[in-house]
């Protein structure tokens, strides 16, 4: 079969060329976009330039995007992004910027993970020989320690697009995998490093990176507990986890969410700045008969309160 | 059918037109169908970050419900059916968990056996409606319009826990119900990405921008409104507009943000005031007059 | 100008490890690699590290014992008994760094067995051990503040007077050509795979360290001995690590048999990697093969254990085979692997050429012979990185700084003019893809004089055609063609030295196995070949293998 590949071309030296170049080779079933490329890399352009290199998914060499979405092109088969042959585009990984063709500058990317200490520190005496810990304790750590670093879930992160101050998934999971280890002696430091603005709390939830992940390290998932383990710690004076505490207690209250005590309780309410910054949105929405400051409720709050309390009670 | 619906908190909350503007068309297209009264909100993804046992029992709770009126869940909101798609993978990957969670629900009498579907409305117009059937409720062809489809990040993703193998279909489904309208859909880069509301109340200068960035995209595009299965993107997209228009270089950009079924009563021929399109902080005039300008929808 | 005390050549697990000791020791340090160190081949070692642990009842004699038989007694005794004794401590070193070992019951680090082993002293991290290893080392490394010159190409070696005082490379993100002085060099470049087609190595692994030692006049050492890993996916060459087997997996021919009854009935799957390749290749040219290949079976370990324990084999076998471990078995067949050959060092990794170290992949010490056995490799790296480490910098103490010498820069940067002045003719990917092909050929799993000839022979054309590689790429940021046209430089080198210890070893031994000389021939071969450099050509030259406490035996499985 043949498969055509649209890939996006930047040269810095000749920057007035930059634009999309087709290229058509021969494909089977198990052909990778990555042995594409490179067939056109080494048959027919040497100019295209592009970063890979183990051609199995382990060395995070190759993220890039594929038609708009991030992956590892070395573990992507081109049937399976198009399976009627229909054109493919190439475009380097996002929100780093381009230095030619399909690489990118990673030292962003590479500063955030340095920021964030990646490193184990223990504290106390080192024993002679191993830590002695629970393979339970241990063992889901691997679940982080499968991130190969590529990149991918930076290149399609909702809020890098918008802040490229945000540690990012990339490095807040590697965050969670000291933070959870139960060797490392500064928990409580890195949690409330993690605390402040850029850190944790700027999260969307959006997902992007837990689907474009590769290695299904779900950073997004391990952000949200470390979320819950900053609250744990005693770190309750953010807007961030005012905002999932009254969300409970309005839903534990109510049965359902009341928007309005939600928006005042995030921001605190001695937060005077913030809360008459958002005043001219929420006075526009009460005037259009938004944000009903009565809450409606479930037909039947106790039972969910119940649930709660049997739940959280655990 | 008979569903058991769920329209979630917000459309009674924060965008009560969302719930007028459905009832007014679930009621045109003949969709029975019975409010599941004692559910609780899904917890929207931000329960479960403190506690996932607790959204997952209380989405089972809400699923036993539903599987005791013998239907299936009809969702109104992106965010809602994203957060019942995961529980509900989740529940039903791990039989012992499921176990657990029933016996928290023992007290109240539920048990959930694990058959309840769950389908927003976006999925029951194009899988089981049709878009043939759909398409007779219309009155107005709404050609000469064009409408920037939103999704909303629950509704997309993680595809796996969405049916996606099963229904490629979904990817696609706004932009096929948008335009059987007659109406053209905008391709757009911000349609599958986040709205920026999660982060609202902690960091909002961030989604203030992704607002400015989708809608400003959308209209520079040619869009007349956005159209979105998710009042959570709505509330965002459109009251957060006005701050987001000033981080646009024209400082405006006035892009009404429609509900799908306000789009859809549009074409059913409804008056805006039935599909509360007066409630909108971005006004929807201009887009109201364009489809009521709008040619009849030709007899065949 | 760029100067360092000590200069380490590639960012793997080798050369790390030598640049955390070299930081712990407060030298002037620095590492250079042509990739960012996470992306270094090391990361793709599944299965896990050997150590004999004596604080619970195993010994370093056995280690060293298994090692040495499994080198099929071409291993230097004094280097395999330095490794197998310094293990244990390097397993808890790297625990406190904070690898993220499997733990046993008691929650002490667990263990899983690997071939030509009895005993089970394979720690691991999944079956990603290489690349939780490797994580860890860098962190090391970043928490040190090790410098690091990241995607720079070392094109050459700077050598006066037969010593090395540096390197000469390519910052490749400008293009530019720069001279890092440095008292001493590490190499820690890695293998050299890609010589050869098909192999599980990745892209980068190119061997430029070997051509740069080789060169410079440091012997290649034994470079004969190509291991071809028994489980490897047809076509890419793509590795399933040997944990599968080191688990339980069968391997079956077409009719079903586990066949390795009857080439090794005592350790069966377990046997050491040379002698599975040869009987999966035996029932592969005897007819009971399944299209060129037989199968790996995994599936009566069941889904849980299969996603648990080799949680990246089942992704490799999904992704890229479309075959569910759980569900079918695997085709595999033998596929080249790893050089146990390389740059002679000693137990300090010093090589022949004064201020050069070698570390690694690509050193020889020698610690596997004639043949690795599975998990060995990381743990030659983190013992013989460290000890390369200490020598060098203890070396450097007492060494001259060399001036820099412009005339030698100009010479380089004129080798890189004349390839991007050359007018399109050979690209450098056909050459490497005819070198790889012949390779395997020649010196295959099976090998004897004519496929020895033929494949020197193709080396020499090869070789002739060289100067017409051309290439496309004529800008000077992030020149991936140009980086290929010199590396195949090297590659040539490297295959000729492979071809050159095949034709001198006049007998089989480890993974050399001759159908025209097929028994062991201790009275005249227990020797190391010896590659040197001589003029335009090379020689080859022997040297006795070290034998301490173990007595060469016929070997068994």
């Amino acid at each position: 079969m043949q498969q055509t590949l649209r890939v996006n071309r930047y040269d810095p030296e000749n920057p007035g060329a930059a634009g999309y170049q087709e290229y058509t080779v021969e494909v089977t079933d198990t052909t990778t976009i990555l042995d594409a490329l490179l067939t056109v890399r080494e048959e027919m352009d040497g100019t295209l330039s592009m970063r890979c290199s183990c051609r199995a998914s382990i060395c995070g060499s190759c993220a890039m995007r594929v038609n708009g979405q991030a992956k590892l092109v070395c573990k992507t088969r081109v049937n399976s992004v198009s399976p009627d042959g229909a054109t493919i585009t190439i475009d380097p990984a996002g929100n780093l910027p381009v230095i030619k063709d399909l690489v990118v500058e990673f030292k962003p990317f590479w500063d955030k993970m340095k920021a964030i200490k990646p490193y184990l520190l223990p504290e106390g005496t080192v024993p002679k020989a191993e830590y002695i810990a629970s393979d339970e304790d241990m063992v889901h750590l691997v679940g982080v320690v499968n991130c190969i670093q590529c990149g991918a879930c930076v290149s399609d992160c909702s809020v890098l697009e918008v802040d490229d101050s945000f540690l990012g998934p990339a490095a807040l999971a590697k965050a969670y995998r000291f933070v959870k280890d139960p060797r490392d002696g500064h928990q409580k430091d890195r949690l409330d490093a993690l605390n402040e603005s850029s850190g944790v709390w700027d999260c969307t939830r959006c997902m992007q990176c837990v689907e474009v992940c590769p290695k299904d390290v779900d950073p997004m998932g391990r952000i949200m507990l470390m979320r819950d383990m900053a609250m744990e710690s005693g770190f309750n004076n953010t807007s961030g986890s005012r905002h999932t505490e009254s969300f409970a207690k309005s839903v534990k209250k109510n049965g359902r969410l009341n928007e309005t005590k939600l928006a005042v309780d995030s921001m605190g309410m001695f937060n005077v700045p913030a809360m008459l910054d958002s005043a001219p949105v929420g006075i526009r929405a009460m005037m259009k008969g938004k944000f009903p400051w009565k809450a409606h409720k479930s037909s039947e709050p106790d039972k969910v309160k119940r649930v709660f309390e049997k739940v959280e009670g655990e | 059918m008979k569903y058991a619906f769920y329209p979630g908190c917000v459309a009674r909350g924060g965008t009560p037109e969302l719930l007028v503007s459905a009832n007014a068309v679930l009621d045109r297209l003949g969709i029975e169908r019975e409010e599941i009264v004692s559910a609780s909100c899904t917890g929207a993804g931000v329960l479960q970050e403190r506690n996932q046992k607790l959204g997952d029992t209380l989405n089972v709770r809400t699923f036993a419900l539903a599987e005791k009126m013998g239907a299936p869940i009809m969702t109104l909101c992106s965010t809602c059916q994203g957060v019942m798609s995961q529980a509900n993978r989740r529940v039903l990957k791990d039989p012992e968990y499921l176990t657990e969670i029933n016996e928290v629900l023992a007290e109240e009498g539920l048990e959930y056996k694990g058959t309840t579907v769950i389908k927003h409305l976006l999925w029951v117009l194009v899988e089981e409606i049709g878009i043939e059937a759909l398409q007779k409720t219309f009155t107005k062809e709404l050609s000469g319009l064009n409408f920037a489809p939103f999704y909303g990040c629950y509704i997309v993703r993680p595809s796996d826990a969405l049916g996606f193998d099963e229904h490629p279909e979904r990817q696609t489904s706004l932009e096929t119900v948008i335009e059987s309208t007659g109406a053209t859909a905008v391709e757009n880069d911000g349609k599958t990405k986040c709205c920026g509301l999660p982060i609202l109340l902690i960091n909002q200068s961030n989604a203030i921008q992704m607002v400015s960035n989708h809608t400003g995209e959308a209209k520079d595009l040619g869009a007349d409104a956005m159209v979105t299965p998710c009042p959570l993107c709505h509330l965002n997209l459109d009251g957060y507009q006005p701050k987001a228009a000033k981080r646009r270089p024209s400082g405006k950009i006035d892009l009404p943000i429609l509900h799908l079924p306000q789009m859809l009563g549009l074409a059913m021929g409804m008056q805006p005031k039935e599909l509360g399109l007066q409630r909108h902080i971005i006004s929807t005039k201009e887009v109201v007059a364009k489809a009521i300008a709008a040619p009849a929808v030709a007899v065949s | 100008m760029y100067q360092h005390d000590v200069l380490i050549i590639g960012a793997g697990l080798a050369g790390l490890r030598a640049s955390v000791e070299a930081a712990r020791m407060g030298v002037d340090a620095a590492v250079i690699s042509k990739v960012h160190p996470i992306r270094s081949h090391s990361n793709a070692a599944q299965g896990g590290i050997n150590a004999p642990m004596t604080d619970r009842g195993d010994d370093w004699e056995g280690h060293a014992l298994d090692t040495i038989k499994g080198s099929d007694y071409l291993a230097d005794q004094d280097a395999v008994e330095l490794m197998s004794r310094e293990a244990g401590d390097a397993i808890i070193e790297l625990e406190h760094m904070g690898v993220i070992f499997s733990r046993n019951e008691d929650g002490q680090l667990g263990t899983r067995r690997f071939g030509g082993q009895k005993v089970a002293r394979t720690f691991y991290v999944g079956a990603i051990t290489g690349s939780a290893m490797l994580q860890v080392l860098y962190e090391q490394a970043v928490k040190l503040d090790v410098n690091i010159y990241e995607e720079w190409f070392v094109s050459n070696l700077i050598i006066e007077d037969g010593v090395c005082h540096g390197v000469m490379a390519m910052n490749i993100h400008t293009g530019e050509l720069h001279m890092i002085r440095a008292k001493a060099v590490i190499m820690a470049t890695g293998g050299a795979g890609r010589v050869f087609e098909p192999s599980t190595n990745a892209l980068i692994c190119t061997g430029e360290g070997l051509g740069l030692a080789y060169r410079a006049g440091a012997p290649l050492m034994d470079m004969e001995m190509i291991q071809y890993h028994p489980t490897t996916l047809a076509g890419s060459g793509i590795l399933l690590s040997e944990a599968a087997r080191g688990e339980g997996a069968y391997l079956l021919n077409s009719e079903g048999d586990r066949f390795m009854k009857t080439y090794a009935p005592d350790y069966l799957e377990l046997a050491s990697r040379d002698v599975v390749s040869r009987s999966e290749q035996t029932e592969i040219n005897e007819g009971r093969g399944i299209d060129g290949n037989v199968h790996l079976d995994l599936r009566h370990l069941g889904r849980t254990f299969i996603e648990e324990r080799l949680g990246y084999l089942q992704e490799v076998a999904v992704e890229f085979v479309g075959i569910d471990l759980a569900e079918a078995p695997i085709p595999i067949r033998p596929g080249m692997h790893y050089i146990m050959g390389g740059i002679k060092t000693n137990t300090d990794g010093a090589t022949e050429v004064p201020g050069l170290y070698a570390a690694g992949e690509t050193a020889n010490v020698s610690v596997h012979g004639g043949n690795r056995l599975g998990a060995n490799s990381l743990l030659d790296t983190v013992v013989f990185g460290r000890r390369s480490a200490i020598a060098a910098a203890e070396y450097a103490k007492n060494a001259d700084r060399h001036s820099s010498d412009e005339a030698m820069l100009k010479s380089e940067q004129q080798r890189y003019q004349d390839l991007m002045d050359r007018p399109a003719d050979l690209r450098a990917a056909a050459v490497r893809r005819d070198m790889g092909e012949s390779m395997v050929a020649g010196v295959g799993v099976f090998r004897d004089q004519e496929s020895i000839d033929a494949a020197t022979q193709r080396m020499k054309e090869l070789r002739a055609v060289y100067p017409r590689v051309a290439v496309d790429n004529k800008g000077k940021v992030f020149n991936t063609d140009l980086m290929s046209a010199i590396e195949l430089d090297y590659m040539l080198d490297v295959a000729k030295a492979v071809c050159a210890g095949a034709d001198a070893r006049k007998e089989s031994r480890g993974a050399h196995f001759r159908t025209d000389m097929p028994n062991r021939d201790d009275e005249n071969w227990l020797k190391h070949t010896l590659v040197y450099k001589d003029g335009d050509g090379s020689r080859v030259e022997t040297s006795d293998v070290t034998i301490t406490d173990w007595t060469p035996i016929e070997r068994v499985y």
